[in-house]
């Protein structure tokens, strides 16, 4: 019943792309102003869910809001134009069954086609349809609107600005300036972004409107409009990441809107029928579309509850999560030094512009002792290779010479290789080994950091050194794709995901036992904190390790999930979601740790704004930080003090904030304190 | 300035014969003038005769060269600067700044690493003597302990016991790897069984937890080859304690024992051709690792090297304080720096030095050291043409096990220097004087009123 509830009300607050329970019964609250339609709208949602569970889908209808709300809108629609009968709520119901079918035929043909959401089309089309039908139905008795004093008062209001809480109003078929207000300050309370693209849209839209008409009066005061302030929303703040350019983007597809609506407007209105939110569906999904086929970077990958939230996730996680998905161990062990990377000035152009040159570099920068002229003078040389990937080895050439220094074998470019399939779907290519020094045979399974062979200088190779690259074919020599390392460390700074500069040290991490150990959190694993605030018992923290359906772990609290897991070389804090603010507390004072210790390793990490700034500050900066990114960086700075702990440091850059933080691991498993300002949670020792 | 009478001797002399090295044994000198550019004359009259002195560029290169053989072979490499070799503070200063953790084998050498502000994570406490107060101290700081025998383990699980809480601890292993002696004394025996039944026994006692293995073959190992077969074993043993106890082994520590170029006494060849270069020992090991590990699977390397190390970058200067000729001919010279500063004289012929040109033809030479005592031999026979009172002679490589070893018999302990990079000088020890030999005494007062009287 609560799963019922919850679906039932979160669909009035998915109205406005606010999915939040308590906003869903505020919505539904205005509602009853007219008991009525209130009821058509739950009878609508019933019926759609009694037939639901009819087809054995009712567990889709709750998870998906697109399920719950356009019957709501059907119904509200149909409450709004009849007088409630019997006959009407039988009506209705056919109608929220028919939004379900539509519903569920429309959300596949558009996702697996189009790759775009259904958003409000089922209740145009149904809404649409009723109402042709309803012309006909003389059964049904047309609502006489006998409206209060208050619901049609503008207080004065002039046009332009009674217009916009009507329209906004309108949005529940409650054309009034008192709902308007209401839903105004709750869409205000959650999103200061949507708000604004409210206003925004609404005025653009009816300030062309206005001018194409030539009535302001009539413009401002058109229903419709709340189909601006829908396009505006929708495009700017919710499917996009809410920037300078999402605006911008807004303001066109309300411009582009207006042309349509009025289009629409005269079309339908000679069958009687009104254009309910199809201008809004129309141009929001053709923007979309649009979008989506050239792989806009704004185009939102990760929503969260509101728009301020989808930025801070993207924010933090633009600059969290750097680096390819095709990704590679560095090729060898120790300290080697790139000598040319991508799009490189020698050899790395065109169809091979996606690769990695390494050697081996002295302090004085030089690639050799001695005098340079012989190949073992080069520190590189016949030092082992590895597999920079776990894969089946596809193909070996190792019968060709090494050149001397400065030749260089131009019938046979790429020397000795080594090609190796990658499950994940691409191919690996290493090259220029030294002669017959392959230790891998063709078919043979390896895994990261098995040797492949020796570096040498065979193939179009000056000076011995290791290439590799990553391949869409099998062949040699095939065009390289971009791909980015993994898990290395760059002059003392580790990086789990990017790409090292031309001339730095890199030095690959290869997963450390010990560290491995203590971060292998299995489920139903318990961890126990005392929370001290300045030494004084503060509170307590019990985790538990859970798994979520898709396959991903957290630690649960009573009080909210941390999401953690270990990726290629790094473990992570995902993100924490509830409201529990030692959870939010851990998050920050670790947002990951390689998984291989160096002395004085540091390594940086972004974090969502949110878990550090909070409140009416939080509210402004959340809103400023679309137009300003950098206002919501939240940098964390963290080194090995030693193997057992991490110094953390926090900064806010533009509001000059500084938090410092500490983490000390436990020898078994976990942490065994966690220290942010003033409060430590401190691990309730146990015992062996 | 006229030359001092000598009783004259007849000397066979070889003319003309060229040994296979191409020079001839009557005529070949050593000479060495300066060390890293400073010349030795001014380095004795800074800091007196005899004197350590320390190359920092030798070490940092020994270092590098070193870290690099095995880092570029294998991903997970760890060097543990063995504080016995030579634990003088600014030589393991430098060999942590280089990023060395500490290896100690006694409370005093982890109380020194400890003064030196090496965390206790970074400490790696070995051998056969820990005091069960050491031992605490070292738990509760998070040292990496390799257990030494059954006692050690009894004592580790009082100290578990008392704090309450279960200890990660590594186990010494001796295992025939083919070299002789085997150092059977040290560890446990892998071949008998023994180890495992010290695994097994820990694994009962619920109190420590298995997480390393460590295991030095000896010194000097000349063999690669020897290396390769202890990792094979001790991956292979590692394999059988994660399978049969569950234990996670996060580290190997495969001691020390890598020669330094030094010339053992009664090997005919030089050094440079008899001892094996450090990149093929860092081979055989990868190679042999990497064989027996599971694919992918890189627990901690550690390395304890010494020797091989430092023994190259000190060198000790000494002065000729008297000539001498022996009954039987043989020339012979006191030094003022013996077997009190020169340990490992017992065992290496050194590579003798002088500071100038001197004319003359070679002879077998004795050098006696300072010390009242027949054993006081630096060298039995050495070529050296005439040399005189006051000259000086480099002695090298002296780095390894020297100075740690030196002696306070009845001669003051030198001074030791260190030659940075651009040439500079450091004083890195003080010579001692009486107040240093004195200072610990204590006179009972029935003397000491004598005394004052």
């Amino acid at each position: 019943m609560k799963a019922h509830l919850k679906a039932f009300f979160c669909s009035y607050a998915d109205v406005f792309f606010l999915p939040a329970v308590s906003l869903g019964v505020i919505i539904f609250t205005l509602t009853l102003v007219y008991p009525a339609m209130a009821l058509a709208g739950i009878i609508a949602v019933a019926a759609a869910y009694g037939f639901a569970r009819l087809v054995r889908m009712e567990k889709q209808f709750l998870e998906s809001g697109y399920y719950t709300y356009n019957p709501l809108l059907v119904g509200l629609s149909l409450g709004y134009l009849f007088q409630f009968s019997a006959l009407t709520a039988f009506f209705i119901a056919c109608a929220g069954v028919m939004t379900f079918l539509v519903t569920v035929f429309l959300s596949n043909v558009f996702l697996t086609y189009l790759r775009l959401p259904i958003l409000s089309l089922p209740f145009v089309v149904v809404s649409s349809v009723a109402y042709l039908a309803s012309a006909r139905y003389s059964d049904l008795a047309v609502r006489l609107h006998a409206d209060t004093a208050i619901l049609t008062t503008d207080f004065g209001m002039p046009f332009w600005l009674s217009g916009f809480f009507k329209a906004f109003g309108a949005v529940l078929f409650m054309p009034s300036v008192v709902v308007g207000v209401v839903l105004s300050v709750v869409v205000l309370r959650h999103s200061r972004v949507q708000f604004l693209l409210a206003l925004l849209g609404y005025y653009t839209g009816a300030a062309i409107r206005a001018l194409m008409v030539g009535s302001a009066a009539l413009a401002f005061a058109d229903l419709n409009n709340f189909n601006f302030i829908f396009i505006a929303m929708a495009v700017g703040g919710v499917f996009l990441i809410p920037s300078r350019t999402s605006y911008l983007l807004a303001l066109i597809a309300v411009a582009v809107s207006t042309m349509l609506m009025d289009a629409a407007t005269g079309f339908w209105y000679y069958y009687g029928i009104p254009v309910f939110t199809l201008p809004f569906n129309v141009v929001t999904l053709g923007m979309l579309y649009v979008l989506a086929l050239m792989r806009h970077p704004m185009v939102v990958t990760s929503m969260g509850r509101t728009p301020e939230e989808t930025l801070e996730i993207h924010l933090a996680n633009r600059l969290r999560y750097p680096g390819q998905e095709r990704t590679l161990f560095l090729p060898f062990a120790g300290k080697w030094t790139v000598w040319q990377g991508f799009d490189g000035q020698w050899t790395h152009k065109g169809s091979w512009r996606y690769a990695y040159d390494f050697v081996i570099t002295d302090e004085q920068g030089k690639m050799h002792g001695g005098e340079g002229v012989r190949l073992d003078d080069y520190y590189c040389f016949n030092k082992p290779a590895l597999s920079p990937v776990r894969g089946r080895v596809a193909q070996i050439v190792d019968d060709l010479p090494d050149s001397p220094i400065g030749g260089a074998d131009a019938a046979n470019n790429w020397g000795n290789v080594v090609i190796i399939e990658d499950p994940r779907g691409f191919f690996v290519e290493l090259s220029h080994f030294a002669e017959k020094t392959v230790r891998v045979k063709k078919g043979e399974w390896v895994e990261r950091g098995t040797v492949l062979g020796l570096c040498g200088n065979s193939g179009y190779s000056p000076q011995p050194h290791i290439h590799v690259q990553i391949q869409s074919a099998e062949a040699i020599g095939a065009a390289s794709l971009p791909f980015s390392f993994v898990s290395y460390a760059e002059g003392g700074e580790f990086h789990s995901n990017n790409l090292p500069q031309e001339q730095h040290k890199v030095e690959p991490l290869y997963r450390d036992k010990r560290l491995d150990n203590i971060t292998n959190f299995v489920l139903d694993d318990e961890l126990h904190y005392h929370v001290l605030r300045d030494g004084k018992e503060a509170g307590d923290l019990k985790l538990k390790v859970k798994m979520a359906s898709d396959g991903s772990f957290y630690f649960e609290s009573p009080r909210g999930q941390l999401y953690f897991g270990k990726h290629e070389g790094t473990f992570y804090f995902y993100r924490v979601t509830g409201e529990d603010k030692w959870l939010r507390l851990l998050f920050l004072a670790l947002p990951r740790m390689p998984l291989a210790y160096r002395e004085k390793l540091t390594w940086h990490d972004y974090v969502p704004a949110g878990l550090v700034i909070s409140g009416l500050r939080g509210a402004v900066v959340g809103f400023l930080s679309s137009l300003c990114p950098r206002l919501a960086t939240v940098k964390v700075t963290q080194t090995f003090v030693s193997e057992s702990r991490i110094a953390t440091l926090v900064a806010v850059g533009v509001l000059h904030q500084r938090r410092c933080a500490s983490v000390e691991l436990d020898r078994q498993k976990g942490f065994a304190a966690v220290t942010v300002d003033d409060v430590t949670l401190r691990r309730v020792s146990h015992e062996p | 300035m006229k030359p001092a009478y000598e009783k004259p001797v007849i000397k066979k002399l070889h003319n003309g014969l060229m040994n296979k090295f191409g020079y001839s044994p009557a005529y070949a000198r050593k000479v060495r003038t300066d060390i890293d550019g400073v010349p030795v004359a001014d380095l004795v009259e800074k800091f007196g005769s005899p004197l350590f002195v320390y190359s920092e560029r030798i070490l940092r290169q020994k270092y590098r060269q070193m870290h690099t053989a095995f880092s570029t072979r294998y991903p997970n490499v760890v060097f543990g600067w063995s504080y016995k070799t030579n634990y003088l503070n600014a030589i393991c200063a430098l060999m942590h700044q280089q990023g060395s953790i500490a290896e100690v084998v006694s409370g005093m050498e982890y109380e020194k690493a400890r003064a030196l502000g090496v965390p206790g994570e970074n400490i790696i406490f070995n051998g056969p003597h820990k005091a069960q107060a050491a031992l605490e101290t070292a738990v509760r700081e998070g040292a990496m302990i390799n257990v030494d025998h059954l006692d050690e383990i009894y004592a580790l699980e009082r100290v578990a016991q008392k704090l309450g809480r279960q200890l990660h601890v590594g186990l010494r292993l001796n295992l025939d790897a083919g070299v002789y002696p085997q150092w059977s004394r040290f560890g446990f025996n892998l071949e008998s069984g023994q180890a495992l039944e010290a695994a097994k026994r820990m694994k009962y006692g619920g109190k420590l937890v298995l997480s390393g293995l460590h295991c030095h073959l000896g010194t000097f190992i000349m063999d690669a080859g020897a290396y390769a077969r202890q990792v094979e074993k001790m991956v292979a043993f590692g394999c059988e304690l994660e399978k049969a106890f569950g234990y996670s082994i996060e580290y190997l520590d495969i001691g020390g024992g890598f020669p330094s170029k030094s010339r053992l006494k009664g090997v005919y060849l030089p050094p440079e051709v008899a001892l094996p270069a450090i990149d093929e020992y860092a081979e055989a090991i990868a190679q042999a690792l990497t064989k027996a590990l599971r694919p992918g699977d890189f627990p901690k390397l550690i390395l304890e090297s010494g020797r091989a190390l430092v023994d190259e970058a000190g060198f000790l200067i000494t002065t000729i304080t008297a000539t001498k000729r022996l009954p039987d001919g043989t020339r012979a010279y006191v030094a003022d720096a013996g077997v009190n500063l020169l340990f490992t004289a017992n065992w290496f012929k050194f590579n003798i030095e002088m500071d100038r040109e001197v004319g003359g033809v070679n002879e077998q030479s004795v050098i006696y050291g300072p010390l009242c005592m027949n054993i006081d031999v630096v060298d039995e026979s050495v070529l050296l043409p005439p040399l005189s009172c006051g000259m000086r002679l480099t002695v090298s490589p002296v780095g390894a096990y020297n100075h740690t070893q030196s002696l306070q018999f009845i001669e003051y302990r030198p001074a030791s220097v260190l030659i940075g990079e651009r040439g500079e000088v450091d004083l890195i020890r003080e010579a001692e004087d009486l107040a240093d030999i004195t200072r610990r005494e204590r006179m009972p007062k029935r003397f000491a009123q004598e005394e004052v009287g």
